[in-house]
């Protein structure tokens, strides 16, 4: 039995989407280099959940450090998406914030953040609202530096709210096809616009619009992988090679790409449609195509890749 | 003179009415309501098939908007209360009178109804007991029912989903009864024949296909680590140790587990073939790595499975399949064989007392049973040997000549300590006490009978009942392994050490389990998405569960 979990740290086997946010860590960075920062042995936990009565974490559900990727340093940020959903309270969105503004002083290489979360925690919605806002300036700042600020998704619980527009402002991000990127989720939409517009229990629908496939497709999503840790190392060390500069130009290019995206496809009802006007020949087969099908897609249509954002 | 043929005469003229409506036998979806209207009369016996899985939903809601000055007074007798229009007609008048089994969508309306006393109830059935019924006491006069297509003589393929079918028209059609069956097409020579066409008075081409609940599918994804170290105590210390090879799950995660530990938790422990060979189970696809691994025999299916169908035809020495290709389900039929030919029956429940009676109603939501009290009592009519059947015998008898014994079956309740939301399972008193004596009931609404359940799994151990001596043994060994919950709490705990010491209570590290070790790296799958794969891409899931 120990055997068995010795193979499942295995990065080459160890899904993302099942590992945890230290797993995921552990395996991501070269083995053995990760320093933990605020350890759970220091219990910075939540002054907030107990007023509700709700179990609080000793990490508050964000592992910070830095580690050697490839023999280079970066900073790493991992949400545990299996605590309150990955969502952003005090202490979580401050280390953050706090790991990202140590950048500026440790000049790593990279800063990666590996996103799982729902968004703000609504018990300390205050503290997490201003902890996006937050974290958001700080990763202009990192990034002005000439650090790259790469998001990794793949997680359970997506990344979502807060967390899809913090996604938005990362040099490149990484997405696999259990990944999921938006800004209001499934339920949230359904609740305000109604089943009909969006009907949260249709998972194909989610997956359609929201996951890592359709994002990759639409350039969203800079890279695409396999669901394991490996793949996310990987495509992280490659995306670190080719980070855009941070300057008026990429800016620029990118207000030009989203604006462009709306013209293309504002009238389109379902990602099929997308699909289909971005060239993609037989959109329906794509949610069923494997990785290496996917890539040979994604290769063939133009706007996957660009210098914005 | 005695009249011999009144029904029959009866039955004549209500077809005879119906005719002027159809084409033949054929009747479009815009004259359902005029077609009921004439072949019903008030006060008729009625079955609405309303099933586990699949419904006859174009005629339900012809009959809900029937005429209540005209048709009034229904008795339903139907297993399945399962689309609002099944409870619409009694807020209308149009029915008065219910006897069904199970209510699972509509459990909290249905109770809401009892308590307004808007239903007059006969009883919660058993889907055996009701089926038997048809024949003495409940047979229907008029069967609403569904298939998937029809020939112009009313030839009836039923589809994968044959499920209560045979058994209503059988009763119906043999007792001077009408039989109208809604189908999603009309063809010209159906792929099989499931119901001859002269037990069918009309066909109704329906407006869109009948609905089916994709009910047994569980997501391996959502599976947790506390379903997992259930399953592998309940591989370890009962499957293996009885040595199970026939046997029914119910329909819960902890079961699911289970399925997908075989390849690889059983597997190690070398129960390949040993075990879990026989089954009476719906197609669930979570079986699919075991079915791939070779573990699986046989199944015999109540139902059929949205999305399963193709994989089905391609493994028809797995599934009993027509000359058509695709599965032939019967709920009847595997009832009896759950209730005779299996040795084991596991399931879930949400509440369980001291003494160990199981229920599913709460004192908001009446579900109803479905089949577990049938495949989850050991029948007292059964006569044949197996070593399971006669170890649990052997385990169980207090007193008597052992040339005398007879065999047990072995019926398991699978359990978390606390249940959805953290509401404990182990309870001093069934919430269904409560709701009997609200309403009235007779018969409290108890799934399980205490004298019928054997063994009790939680994440805290396994408590095997059959070696308990006497009423506070048995009380303790439930506590001993109710964990937290008050019921837990309040044990004795030199007692529950006794029981231990006795093998009556075994916790994980008496099996030999590493409660750390019951991790997710264990399920053969570990998404939809892997049981796609594992099926060769012929599992076909429906989009609700899809995350892709």
């Amino acid at each position: 039995m120990a055997g068995d979990r010795a193979a499942s740290i295995d990065p080459d086997a160890l899904s993302w989407y099942e590992a945890t946010a230290r797993q995921r860590v552990a395996a991501l960075a070269d083995p053995g280099s990760f320093q933990e920062f605020l350890p759970p042995t220091e219990r910075r936990m939540s002054p907030h959940l107990p007023l509700f009565d709700l179990p609080r974490a000793f990490d508050d559900g964000i592992v910070v450090g830095r580690a050697t990727l490839d023999g280079g340093p970066v900073l790493i940020a991992a949400q545990e998406g299996r605590f309150m959903g990955g969502a952003f309270g005090e202490i979580h969105g401050g280390k953050l914030v706090g790991l990202l503004r140590a950048a500026l002083d440790l000049k790593p290489k990279a800063v990666l953040i590996l996103f799982d979360t729902g968004g703000v925690r609504l018990q300390e919605a205050n503290a997490g609202e201003t902890a996006i806002a937050e974290t958001m300036r700080a990763i202009v700042e990192v990034r002005a530096a000439g650090i790259p600020v790469i998001g990794l998704i793949g997680g359970r619980a997506g990344c979502y709210g807060g967390g899809g527009l913090i996604a938005g402002t990362c040099s490149r991000l990484a997405v696999s096809e259990s990944g999921r990127i938006s800004v209001s989720g499934p339920e949230v939409i359904e609740t305000n616009k109604g089943a009909e517009e969006f009907d949260s229990r249709d998972r194909a629908l989610v997956w359609r619009t929201m996951g890592g496939k359709h994002r990759r497709l639409t350039g969203g999503a800079d890279a695409f992988c396999a669901d394991t840790v490996f793949a996310f190392r990987r495509a992280a060390l490659g995306l670190i090679g080719r980070a855009p500069a941070f300057d008026l130009a990429t800016l620029e290019a990118e207000q030009a790409r989203l604006e462009d995206r709306i013209a293309r496809f504002g009238d389109c009802r379902d990602a099929t449609d997308v699909w289909r006007r971005l060239g993609v020949n037989d959109p329906e087969t794509v949610p069923a195509m494997d990785t290496d099908a996917f890539e040979a897609t994604v290769a063939r249509v133009r706007e996957a890749d660009h210098d914005a954002r | 003179m005695t009249e011999w043929r009144g029904e029959r005469q009866a039955r004549d003229a209500r077809i005879a009415a119906g005719r002027t409506f159809a084409e033949g036998k054929v009747v479009p979806a815009g004259a359902v309501v005029d077609l009921l209207e004439v072949i019903l009369r008030p006060g008729d016996r009625v079955c609405l098939e309303g099933d586990n899985q699949k419904q006859a939903d174009c005629l339900a809601r012809g009959l809900s908007a029937c005429d209540p000055a005209k048709i009034h007074d229904l008795h339903m007798v139907q297993s399945g209360i399962v689309l609002p229009e099944h409870l619409d007609v009694f807020e209308t008048g149009i029915a008065k009178r219910l006897d069904y089994s199970y209510s699972g969508p509509q459990g909290a309306r249905i109770a809401k109804m009892l308590y307004g006393g808007q239903i007059e109830l006969g009883a919660v059935h058993t889907y055996l007991e009701l089926f038997a019924r048809y024949f003495i006491d409940l047979t229907p006069n008029v069967a609403l029912i569904a298939g998937v297509s029809a020939d112009r003589n009313g030839n009836l393929y039923t589809g994968p989903n044959t499920e209560d079918t045979p058994t209503v028209v059988e009763a119906t059609a043999f007792k001077n009864g009408v039989v109208v069956a809604q189908v999603n097409q009309i063809v010209d020579r159906v792929p099989r024949v499931d119901i001859p066409g002269d037990r069918v008075d009309f066909v109704v081409e329906a407006d869109k296909p009948f609905y089916v609940e994709p009910l047994f599918t569980r997501d391996p994804a959502a599976m947790t680590e506390t379903q997992i170290l259930i399953a592998m105590m309940a591989i370890k210390g009962i499957y293996a140790e009885y040595g199970i090879r026939r046997l029914n799950h119910g329909i819960g995660f902890g079961t699911a587990a289970i399925e997908l530990l075989l390849p690889t938790y059983g597997e190690k422990l070398g129960l390949k073939g040993k075990i879990a060979t026989h089954w009476a189970l719906n197609p669930h696809p979570t079986l699919i790595p075991a079915i791939e691994s070779g573990w699986v025999k046989q199944v015999h299916c109540f139902g059929s499975e949205v999305g399963m169908d193709r994989y089905i035809r391609e493994r028809p020495d797995i599934f009993f399949t027509g000359a058509d290709g695709s599965l032939r389900s019967n709920r009847a039929f595997c009832q009896t064989a759950g209730l005779y030919a299996c040795d084991m029956f596991i399931g879930a429940t949400l509440q369980i007392d001291l003494m160990g009676h199981s229920s599913t109603v709460t004192q908001s939501r009446v579900a109803g049973f479905g089949g577990a009290p049938n495949m989850g009592s050991d029948p007292h009519g059964r006569r044949h040997p197996s070593d399971a059947w006669m170890k649990a015998g052997r385990e169980g008898q207090i007193v008597g000549d052992p040339a005398l014994m007879r065999g047990r079956k072995l019926v398991v309740q699978l359990v978390e300590t606390f249940g959805d939301k953290l509401v404990p399972t182990f309870v001093e008193k069934l919430d269904a006490l409560e709701l009997a004596r609200k309403i009235g009931l007779e018969l409290a609404p108890v799934m399980i009978y205490a004298d019928d359940v054997t063994h009790i799994v939680s994440e805290e151990g396994i408590a095997n009942l059959l070696l308990c001596r006497d009423a506070d043994e048995r009380e303790q060994a439930i506590r001993g392994v109710a964990g937290y919950t008050e019921v837990g709490r309040g044990r004795d705990r030199a007692k529950v050490e006794e029981l231990r010491a006795r093998g009556i209570i075994r916790r994980p590290e008496d099996l030999g389990i590493e409660p750390l070790d019951a991790d997710r790296a264990l399920l053969a799958a570990k998404s939809i998405k892997d049981l796609v794969h594992w099926s060769g891409g012929l599992y076909e899931p429906p989009a609700k569960f899809r995350n892709w």
